[in-house]
Formats: structure tokens, C-alpha cells, sequence
């Protein structure tokens, strides 16, 4: 037990020391201290009781080789081993994000379904930059994510874990997250994050967890054992298509009751693949981070603001708002490779995966009925009109949403505007 | 907007936190009172662990036990909700019938209601001295005890009259059977083992082959090495081979 106080200067194997000046939080393995470094704060992850030097070799690994992206909390400087024991400082968190918990909890809620599609694309973009680095996270759980709520913006925290694929950083991941192989005694690795990360999304978008249904509920006292069955060898996903032996209960299970049928079918067919028994016992068929960012790229383009109620909502078949169950024109589209972006007024469009929108459609100063593109983008946009003609569309710049103009966003993003009949 | 709106809490299970406690004459003065305060003052820090965690909501049910046997309340609580009554020392120790009770409440037609489920209770004893009355009978009720048995249980020795051996056989082993020798310690125990059996036992397990008790006691015996007058258990656990072989 080596715990640290108000004062207590703890040096960095970069030279320099940071100042303790007071404890954030703490959990299972270590105390998370507010330090003073030259001035600027940050946070002490201190280890309670220090782990292996194959830990810290590792840490010290990962602090050379720099974040995969922005959305990692990332350790920066490693602590000499002092006072029995060592740490790490990354930056502060900042005060707008909450751990995903509060969210489960629903003392906190996205402000909307953009926001909830952000953090939706950013953590898979995260592991895919993570995974691309050939590390993998080992403990991902709900415990590891903060979030904006009204950005969807998402922090990922806990990184101490991050090891290359196929070794184990000797800390365990948690029950009811951890893939189901996992449970059983294996070691880590991309693929088990791959299965961790479709509960995560899952808990995101549902509310609920993927696993628990009747046959949990029933289960009165969910010891150790039973976790590894209901979590591991005996999972069934609660919409199982053929397995209906652990559907959602009326009374415990409200919000994926509520929110299964009403959000997108791409999104429902996906999850009852990914949960399905195959993929289950198959860790290496589970879906990879680019498929799941084109899934969620495809459910933003179907998401639109309601001209009638001003309610977002999805946009499947019906062509009905979720809220109010008017008719929405969506006529109007702009194509890009296999997408359709559904392009309706205050509708934001956004053309690759980065979270931040290029185009919003606004009405007409002029003529209400008619809509136009606005380039909410820094890069000048080229189109072509039907009849050849080439227009540049600055930043900040208008364009009429007329189909037959072809836009490059960018040397890789092109769309179309089109006309679709069977509105 | 209104399904975002509508968001209820993810269900959460229920992990209760029993706290058994000695109540015989023994007890008088500055025990009664250090356990009065110590349980007190832990309320609120059950509630804050309880209010941040998404796996399990924490409840807490007290017994006290003399010449007869007590619950505090007749149905387990959330801390916000438990208002500690300081309990009275006088009287004898009724351990056997305190073991009784309790496994007749550690049922789903007794405490264990929840209907999103529970995880497996935490059980704190705390004693001074050894049961008057007929305490075999008492445990082996509850030994055959499912919830029992799957429990996190930690027994507290407070001085050295208590019956180390009786705590052991209710614990499960000798580790889980920590000693105080003053009142700070029993304070400063009594936090220690209520907060570390809450965070562990209301979180989903880790893999791997420690029970949670196990990994309680662990954390237990570290903080145990900064309070002065506490102790864990120092022999080594010899009862494959000592015991039953008669």
C-alpha cells in the first residue's frame, strides 16, 4: 500500500517530477491523483500495489509509441518506481464528459441521436486505430468510457491494459463484457475486444444488456458461476431470432423494449448476427471496426429532423417520423458510393467518419419550399452541373440541391444529387 | 427525441451487506459505541458506491443478537434509506440463534426479493466473545444455505476473548477473520471491510480463479497493515489437517 499526499513531489523517468495535490478517485487497482507538472495540471494514475516490470516495460512502450488517435486518454510520462510502488500522468479529464455508467444509470442522456451516433463511430474508430497498431485494449468494460452528451465526443480511458495481440497484461476484464472465450480462460486479443465492443454499442444505443433477459432475470443470486454461464458458455442473446429463451422482460428490461423495434433494421440485423451463436463460438467472423463505422455512417444518413414536429428521427421504409408519424420527404438524396444521405432541411451531413459535419441543408432566404447544401466544411467543394458546367462552392458557401450535380468533396469523397421516385 | 427522453436505468441487481452484530453485555461502553459510530458513518459511503455503480444497487440489513435476536429493520435497505438506531449492549451471546435467522432470511421468500436478481450477499460478523447457546445447530442451518454459501463473509474478533475458532467455522477459514484491539482499529475495520465487500460484491466478477471473498480478504489484509491494533490472520490456515481427523 503505498498512497500519496497533498505535496509529495513523484519524478518521471523523462526527468522533471510532478507535484501530488489531491486525490480525483479511486479504484480496484490505483488512486488517480491531481498533479501539477510545470504549471499544468494532469492526472496520476498510482498504482495501489505496483504490477510486474513486464507492466511497466509496456507502459513505458506505449508512452514512446504515442495514442492511436484523439480518443484515448493516453498515458504521457511514466513515474520512476518509488514509495514501493509507480505510476503514470495523462491529461485531465475534462469536466463536460461522463463516465458511460452515468449514462446506464440515465443520469445522464445524449441530447440527441447525433450525439449518440458520435460516440457510437468514435469508439469504433478508436479500436480500429487501436487494432491497426497491432495493441489490443483486454479490458474494455463499462468503466473505460467518458462522453459528452451533447457532442457524443468520447474519451477512453484506462489504457495501462493496451498490450500487443496475443499477450496478457495480467488484469482481467469484468464479467458481462469480457467475450465469452475470455470467460473461459483465454488470452485477450482483437477479437475479444470485437466482442466487447458490440455490447458497448449494444448498452449504448439499447440501453440494456445484450445477454440479459428472462433466463438471467430468473436466475435469483448471480454468483461467480453463474456469471461465467449467462456470460460465457451459455450466452443467448436476448433477440435471438431462433432462441427465444432469453427475451427482454416488460417491467426490467424497458428501454431495449422500447428503443429495438424503433431504431433501424441494419442496426437490429447486425446485432442479431454479431450475438448469434456462430459468431459466438467463432471469435476471428466478428465484425471489424471499418464495417461497423460504414453501418453507423449509413444509420446518420436515414437520421433527419422532422420538417413537421422538428424531432429527429430515422428514416427507413415507411418515410414516417418516429415522434410525431407524419409523412417526410426524403425525395431528395445524395449518393455516395453504396450510401444514400437523406437530405432534408436542418438535416447535417457528414462525409466521412471524423464526427464533424461537412454540409447542412438550410431553406431557401428567398423561397421557402426550395433547399440548399451549405459547405459547413474548410475545403472548397467543385461541382459539376447536369449541363457540364464546373462551380466552387467556397466554405460557408450555398448551392441549390438539384439532382444531376455531382460534388467532389475532397479528392477521395464524391456524391451526386438525386431524385428518388418511390417517395 | 422522446425514446432518449424516456431512458429508464439499465436494471440493476441487488447486493446486500449483512451486518451481524454482538450485542451481549459484553459489549458495553466504548465497543458498542465505536460499532454505533463506525456503522454510521459507513452508511453514506455504501450510498455513494451504490449511486455510481451501473452492475448493482447496494442494501443493507443489520441483526443484533444477545439473549435474543433483532433485525434493525424488517427488510433490507438502501443506505440513503437505513437510519442507524445505536444499539444497546446487555445480555447474553445468542450466536447460534443470530445463524438461524439469518438463514431463514436468505431466501427469495425472505430478503432476497429483487426482481432484477441479486448477486451474492456480504456478511460482516462482529463479535467479542463466544455463543451461550447452541451454535452447531445454528450454522449447519445455515451451511446448507445456498446464499450462504456463495456469500462474501468477513468475521471481526474484537479483543482477545472472541472465540477465533466459532468466527473461523462461520467465515469459512481462518483468513477471513480479522482482530482488533482497540476502538480506533474496530472503527477503522468496520469502514474498511463494509466499503471493500460493497465495491467487490455489487460489481460483476473478473475471470479468473479468486472468489470474490478471496479478493476481498486480500485488499482487507493490505489495509489492515496500516491500522495499528488490527491484525489478520497469521497462522497458517491448518485445519485440512487438523480438524475433523479425530
Amino acid at each position: 500500500m503505498a498512497e500519496l499526499k497533498k505535496g509529495d513531489k513523484i519524478r518521471l523517468t523523462s526527468g522533471g517530477f510532478v507535484t501530488i495535490e489531491k486525490e480525483l478517485g479511486r479504484g480496484g487497482q490505483g488512486i488517480v491523483y491531481l498533479v501539477d507538472l510545470n504549471g499544468e495540471k494532469k492526472a496520476l494514475k498510482w498504482y495501489i500495489n505496483a504490477p510486474d516490470d513486464k507492466f511497466y516495460k509496456n507502459l513505458e512502450h506505449n508512452i514512446l509509441s504515442g495514442a492511436p488517435s484523439v480518443a484515448f486518454l493516453w498515458p504521457e510520462y511514466l513515474t520512476t518506481k518509488q514509495n514501493g510502488s509507480y505510476g503514470y500522468v495523462m491529461k485531465l479529464r475534462p469536466q463536460n464528459y461522463f463516465e458511460f455508467g452515468n449514462f446506464l444509470l440515465a443520469k445522464k442522456s445524449f441530447r440527441s441521436y447525433s450525439a449518440m451516433l458520435a460516440a457510437a463511430m468514435k469508439i469504433c474508430n478508436g479500436f480500429m486505430m487501436l487494432h491497426r497498431c497491432g495493441l489490443s485494449y483486454q479490458d474494455l468494460n463499462d468503466g473505460n468510457f467518458f462522453i459528452d452528451p451533447d457532442t457524443g465526443d468520447v474519451l477512453i480511458c484506462d489504457n495501462d491494459n493496451v498490450m500487443p495481440q496475443g499477450e496478457k497484461s495480467g488484469i482481467m476484464g469484468k464479467a458481462r463484457y469480457m467475450a465469452p472465450e475470455i470467460v473461459a480462460g483465454g488470452i485477450p486479443d482483437k477479437y475479444s475486444d470485437r466482442f466487447s465492443l458490440a455490447v458497448i454499442l449494444f448498452m449504448l444505443f439499447y440501453a440494456n444488456h445484450p445477454f440479459e433477459g428472462a433466463k438471467v432475470v430468473a436466475c435469483p443470486c448471480m454468483t461467480e458461476t453463474y456469471e461465467k454461464k449467462f456470460y460465457g458458455s451459455e450466452a443467448v442473446f436476448i433477440y435471438d431470432p431462433t432462441d427465444k429463451s432469453n427475451l427482454p422482460v416488460r417491467g426490467i428490461h424497458q428501454n431495449v423494449i422500447r428503443r429495438w423495434p424503433a431504431f433501424p433494421e441494419k442496426l437490429r440485423k447486425t446485432f442479431e448476427q454479431e450475438f448469434s451463436q456462430e459468431k459466438l463460438k467463432n471469435p476471428n467472423t466478428r465484425m471489424i471496426e471499418s464495417l461497423w463505422e460504414k453501418l453507423i455512417a449509413g444509420i446518420r444518413d436515414s437520421l433527419v429532423r422532422c420538417p413537421h414536429c422538428g424531432e429527429e428521427t430515422f428514416i427507413e421504409n415507411t418515410h414516417s417520423c418516429m415522434d410525431c408519424g407524419k409523412h417526410v420527404d426524403v425525395s431528395k438524396r445524395l449518393k455516395m458510393g453504396t450510401r444514400s444521405v437523406m437530405l432534408t432541411k436542418g438535416t447535417k451531413v457528414y462525409v466521412d467518419n471524423d464526427n464533424i459535419p461537412d454540409a447542412e441543408i438550410v431553406v431557401h432566404p428567398n423561397d421557402p419550399s426550395k433547399i440548399l447544401l451549405k459547405n459547413l466544411s474548410k475545403d472548397n467543394w467543385t461541382a459539376e452541373t447536369p449541363s457540364g458546367k464546373i462551380k466552387v462552392v467556397e466554405p460557408g458557401g450555398l448551392m441549390p440541391v438539384n439532382p444531376g450535380i455531382k460534388i467532389a468533396f475532397s479528392n477521395a469523397y464524391k456524391g451526386e444529387i438525386t431524385q428518388e421516385n418511390n417517395n | 427525441m422522446s425514446l432518449l427522453d424516456e431512458q429508464v436505468s439499465v436494471p440493476r441487481r441487488t447486493m446486500t451487506l449483512f451486518f451481524l452484530i454482538d450485542t451481549s453485555g459484553s459489549m458495553e461502553g466504548s465497543k458498542i459505541g465505536a460499532v454505533n459510530d463506525a456503522v454510521a458513518n459507513v452508511l453514506p459511503m455504501l450510498d455513494e458506491i451504490s449511486a455510481e455503480n451501473p452492475d448493482a444497487e447496494i442494501k443493507v440489513a443489520a441483526l443484533e443478537f444477545s439473549s435474543g435476536v433483532h433485525w434493525l429493520y424488517s427488510e433490507p435497505k438502501l443506505a440513503s434509506d437505513f437510519v442507524w438506531q445505536d444499539v444497546k449492549a446487555g445480555g447474553l451471546t445468542s450466536l447460534g440463534a443470530a445463524c438461524a435467522e439469518l438463514s431463514s432470511k436468505l431466501s427469495r421468500s425472505g430478503y432476497m426479493q429483487s426482481a432484477s436478481g441479486s448477486f451474492a450477499p456480504a456478511i460482516i460478523l462482529l463479535s467479542d466473545g463466544g455463543p451461550t447457546d447452541d451454535f452447531d445447530s445454528g450454522l449447519n442451518k445455515l451451511k446448507a444455505n445456498n446464499w450462504f454459501k456463495a456469500a462474501i463473509k468477513i468475521a471481526i474478533a474484537i479483543g482477545d476473548d472472541a472465540d477465533k475458532d466459532v468466527l473461523k467455522q462461520f467465515a469459512g477459514n481462518s483468513e477471513a477473520v480479522f482482530t482488533v484491539h482497540n476502538i480506533d482499529a474496530l472503527k477503522q475495520i468496520i469502514r474498511v471491510v463494509a466499503v471493500t465487500s460493497s465495491q467487490i460484491g455489487s460489481k460483476s466478477s473478473t475471470a479468473g480463479d479468486t472468489t470474490k471473498q478471496e479478493q476481498v480478504i486480500e485488499e482487507v489484509k493490505d489495509a489492515v497493515e496500516n491500522i495499528k491494533g488490527a491484525e489478520a490472520a497469521t497462522t497458517v490456515d491448518s485445519s485440512s489437517y487438523d480438524d475433523d481427523w479425530d
